[in-house]
């Protein structure tokens, strides 16, 4: 089931939550609405899974409009972030409340709700009350009673972020699996870029109500189409510092890094990608002025007069603290940013 | 008077008694000495107060209780008010709650109306209805004659003194029992709501599967503080019927009767041992009830 | 999220449910305020227009002398006096043994504490009608018949009250009392500078409770006082009206009189009231 939302506005009394918004979403992929904490995606999951009203534009399923069909008639399942399961009914019965409202016959109801289970792994826990389940079991749960009914789109609120860091990476190859086996449209809402990136099709990055960029998790890595986009992404975070183009080169802190063909001369942000400073390859020369273990990383932050710039590098390279590096910088790995708008510049390598 | 925490001192116990000096002395003199004496004095044939003492240890005052008539009317009206009254009353406030959340305009001021009775004097408001419910001029009558029901003598018929009491023993309680089941209706996370209406839940159904399992322990709740409280119904009898009880003491409550026998007739004793007897009942009661809500309320 | 607007049903058979449900409303807040806007008609009428049949709703002219005369009947003055007295001293002294005890058992360390604690406890599941009989006897004794005294004294230690606050102490965290001590402050001052300050919103319930149940009570201040002077608003309406047997009116105007006041505290202090009931669940 292919999801259109054409020029949506949400406006909240006065708060606008959300701008005129336009995305298209793929039949059967699972989409991450990605952004930080206000930034809009859960009013936008809200808005898709019809528990607000937009206060303008239209959401289309497939041909269908559904703008304003209440929940219940969109076939939609809804994971929530605290899960929502009924405290009082077992996980049995929690499965099968939704089959209840659709008058589905008992026998046939019960054979559904067992199915679900099996694929979510929790056949042995039916008799349970939620609050006898670990959160991982309860998100488990939620899924199920969120596709028992047969949903054409599966929407998940911030599904893990109840969960340990352990269970976190486990539950969602789970929830992947679990799309994959159902092939169902599958919009899932996070603030967590690693969360989005490593399971997600498609990324829908929001900020401040609007929409920031729509692209397949590597495009938007390797090719952010703003600032915002450059920093939120990836970790250890982008570099970002101050620089100009001079004579079509890039020049930060006094010194040259690197050829930049197609771009006027321009004071710019410039986004450097810590893992595209490729140290000991080149004739920039910076001193170390900190090191830090990250897992199996190094970070090696450098001072190049003045300006820092962490680079990222295996854990058994060796170096020390004022010790002068020389290094280079990968083109496909340094973005430019309008200094005002934060929109990205685009040049060729030279 | 410094204390070092995990450990009694001798000091530290004196500062404490100290501070706790004034209401231990008062809860001793008025709550448990008088909890002994009432046992105490509830095992003698006859008693004197000034003297405290008794003559005829035994069960005797607790036979004589048992066997009075206006002893029976009062256990039945009060048992007529905990298994009649109260529940009504419960169920009316529970309507009344349900209502006043589903609506967003006029909330509060609803709210204000349906709990101020919960300020008002019994006694005081009661005289109101001493007069609201009058056989001539009483205007529940005359609201009576509007659909061409005959008056009924509320007050003077003994056969209908404990619907008046009733009626007003619900009225009077609904107060409580909305403002409490409204908060419990309000504190339902509103996350079960969506849940629910995702879930295609009709409105019927959100109401039997989500809001009163939701709201049960609230309701258990309400049930035995309203259990107890019916135990304990006076002050509307007063107010309604005045010194005595009602004709031929139809208004009875057990309450009501101690106060009688003790005031009215001055047997200390008998009214002592109806005394215990209502505690005991009341003990019984809350015992049975938190047994029972135990197994099958749903507690978060 | 927290605000939330959802979809509006705005079918007709929606809106059908909200106008009965409105209508349902209006229909039963008729019959809570029925007897109060009754009772103050009434009081306004002519003995005639009272008990006239069919009723007459407004007085043709409202007559403020019912009041009047109402009030020289009875010294109602008087009682509303001693009402005023007993329940604000009442309620102080209530609001002072509270702290006290509650402090204690949320705070301090001694022996017998559990026990004691325990003991209290259990004492509000003695139904307080079993104890009048001894109490109006101690009072006897005491000589306090027809005393302030006997109408406050025996009402100023509630368990239920001291339970409520001592709850709400210990929520009051550990750190701030070690903080205050390494600094130098006493149990005592602790107790007034810290933990009062914290907790003023119970206390404040507590006393308004307080003050509404005191205004209020009937049965005790009925056994200890005989003499007219001594009577509070409940006992001298309750006597009025066996005296004042048919004059409707009158009665009507006595009971607004003792009514009233508590209806302009409940406007008042309503958010203080209604949230107070609700947190902790005192049956009136």
């Amino acid at each position: 089931m292919e999801i259109r939302l054409e020029n949506i506005q949400k406006k909240f009394s006065s708060v606008v939550a959300v701008h005129d918004m336009n995305i298209r979403i793929k039949d059967g992929s699972l989409t991450g609405l990605l952004g930080p904490s206000g930034c809009g995606k859960s009013t936008t999951l809200f808005m898709i899974a019809g528990l607000y009203a937009p206060t303008a534009g239209n959401i289309f399923f497939g041909d269908e409009a559904v703008t304003l069909l209440p929940p219940e008639k969109r076939g939609i399942g809804l994971v929530f972030q605290n899960y929502a399961l009924y405290p009082h009914m077992t996980v049995l019965k929690n499965i099968l409340f939704p089959l209840e409202n659709m008058k589905i016959p008992k026998k046939e109801a019960l054979k559904m709700a067992e199915e679900m289970a099996d694929i979510v792994q929790i056949r042995d826990l039916l008799d349970r009350k939620p609050s006898q389940l670990s959160g991982g079991q309860q998100q488990r749960v939620a899924i199920a009673r969120a596709l028992v009914k047969k949903a054409r789109v599966l929407l998940l609120d911030e599904p893990l972020s109840n969960l340990d860091a352990r269970l976190r990476l486990e539950t969602r190859e789970e929830i992947r699996r679990i799309q994959k086996e159902t092939g169902i449209t599958t919009i899932y809402v996070t603030h967590d870029q690693e969360e989005a990136m490593s399971i997600t099709d498609d990324i829908v990055l929001m900020d401040k109500g609007w929409i920031q960029q729509q692209d397949s998790p590597q495009q938007m890595y390797l090719n952010p189409g703003n600032q915002f986009t450059a920093e939120f992404l990836g970790n250890p975070p982008v570099n970002i510092i101050d620089g100009k183009i001079t004579d079509s080169v890039l020049v930060v802190c006094g010194e040259k890094l690197c050829g930049f063909d197609g771009v006027e001369d321009q004071p710019v942000v410039v986004g450097i990608r810590p893992e595209a400073v490729l140290i000991g390859n080149g004739d920039i020369k910076a001193s170390v002025r900190l090191i830090e273990i990250v897992g199996k990383d190094k970070i090696i932050s450098l001072d190049l007069k003045g300006c820092l710039i962490r680079a990222i590098v295996s854990l058994d390279y060796d170096c020390n603290v004022e010790e002068l590096l020389s290094f280079s910088v990968k083109h496909s790995g340094v973005f430019l940013f309008d200094k005002t708008t934060g929109a990205r510049i685009k040049g060729f390598a030279s | 008077m410094s204390i070092i925490e995990g450990r009694n001192t001798a000091r530290g116990t004196v500062a404490a008694w100290v501070y706790l000096l004034p209401a231990l002395i008062i809860i001793s003199v008025f709550v448990f000495y008088p909890l002994i004496m009432a046992f105490r004095m509830s095992m003698y044939e006859s008693y004197n107060f000034y003297k405290n003492v008794g003559t005829g240890f035994g069960f005797a005052s607790f036979k004589r209780v048992l066997c009075d008539s206006d002893f029976h009317i009062a256990v039945k009206n009060t048992l007529f008010l905990s298994f009649v009254a109260m529940p009504v009353s419960i169920i009316i406030s529970l309507v009344i709650a349900l209502l006043i959340s589903s609506i967003k305009k006029f909330q509060a001021l609803f709210q204000t109306f349906f709990f101020l009775p919960y300020v008002t004097s019994v006694i005081a408001v009661g005289i109101v209805f001493r007069w609201l419910f009058h056989s001539n001029y009483g205007l529940i009558n005359y609201f009576l004659g509007l659909f061409h029901i005959h008056p009924v003598a509320w007050l003077n018929n003994p056969k209908t003194t404990i619907y008046a009491l009733a009626i007003y023993y619900i009225w009077g309680n609904l107060a409580f029992n909305t403002i409490i089941l409204l908060v419990g209706v309000q504190n339902i996370p509103k996350m079960y709501y969506n849940a629910a209406r995702v879930d295609g839940a009709k409105w019927g159904k959100i109401i039997f599967r989500i809001t009163l399992p939701q709201l049960s322990p609230t309701i258990i709740f309400l049930t035995i503080v309203g259990f107890i409280a019916s135990f304990k119904v006076y002050n509307e009898v007063y107010a309604l019927f005045g010194d005595l009880g009602g004709a031929a003491n139809s208004a009875y409550t057990i309450v009501f009767y101690i106060y009688r026998t003790f005031y009215g007739a001055g047997r200390m004793h008998i009214a002592a041992a109806a005394a215990v007897i209502l505690f005991v009942a009341i003990l019984c009661i809350t015992i049975i009830q938190m047994l029972v809500s135990k197994k099958f309320v749903h507690y978060k | 999220m927290e605000v939330v607007e959802d979809i509006k049903d705005k079918s007709p058979r929606h809106r059908g449910a909200k106008i009965i449900i409105y209508a349902v409303l209006v229909f039963g807040s008729f019959w809570m305020l029925l007897p109060f806007v009754w009772m103050i008609l009434t009081s306004l009428k002519s003995l005639q227009e009272a008990i006239s049949v069919p009723p007459v709703w407004f007085p043709s002219k409202p007559l403020w002398s019912n009041y009047q005369k109402a009030l020289s009947v009875a010294p109602f003055g008087r009682y509303f006096l001693n009402t005023v007295i007993v329940s604000s001293v009442n309620t102080v002294l209530t609001i002072i043994v509270t702290i006290l005890a509650a402090f204690s058992f949320a705070r301090l360390k001694f022996v017998g504490k559990n026990l004691l604690f325990t003991l209290i406890l259990a004492s509000m599941m003695v139904p307080g009608e079993m104890l009048i009989i001894q109490n109006y006897v101690t009072v006897a004794k005491l000589g306090w018949i027809d005393s302030y005294a006997a109408l406050i004294v025996p009402w100023i230690a509630s368990p239920f009250y001291i339970f409520l606050l001592r709850q709400y102490f210990m929520q009051i965290p550990d750190q701030l009392y070690y903080a205050a001590r390494v600094d130098g402050c006493r149990d005592f001052k602790y107790l007034w500078k810290v933990m009062v300050p914290n907790a003023k919103n119970t206390i404040v319930t507590i006393g308004i409770l307080n003050f509404v149940a005191s205004w209020n009570a009937f049965l005790w201040p009925l056994l200890v006082t005989n003499k007219e002077r001594m009577r509070v608003l409940t006992i001298g309406l309750t006597e009025f009206t066996n005296e004042a047997g048919s004059d409707v009116h009158l009665q009507m105007a006595a009971a607004t009189f003792i009514i009233l006041p508590m209806i302009i505290v409940y406007i008042i202090l309503r958010p203080y009231i209604i949230e107070g009931v609700s947190r902790s669940g005192i049956k009136g």
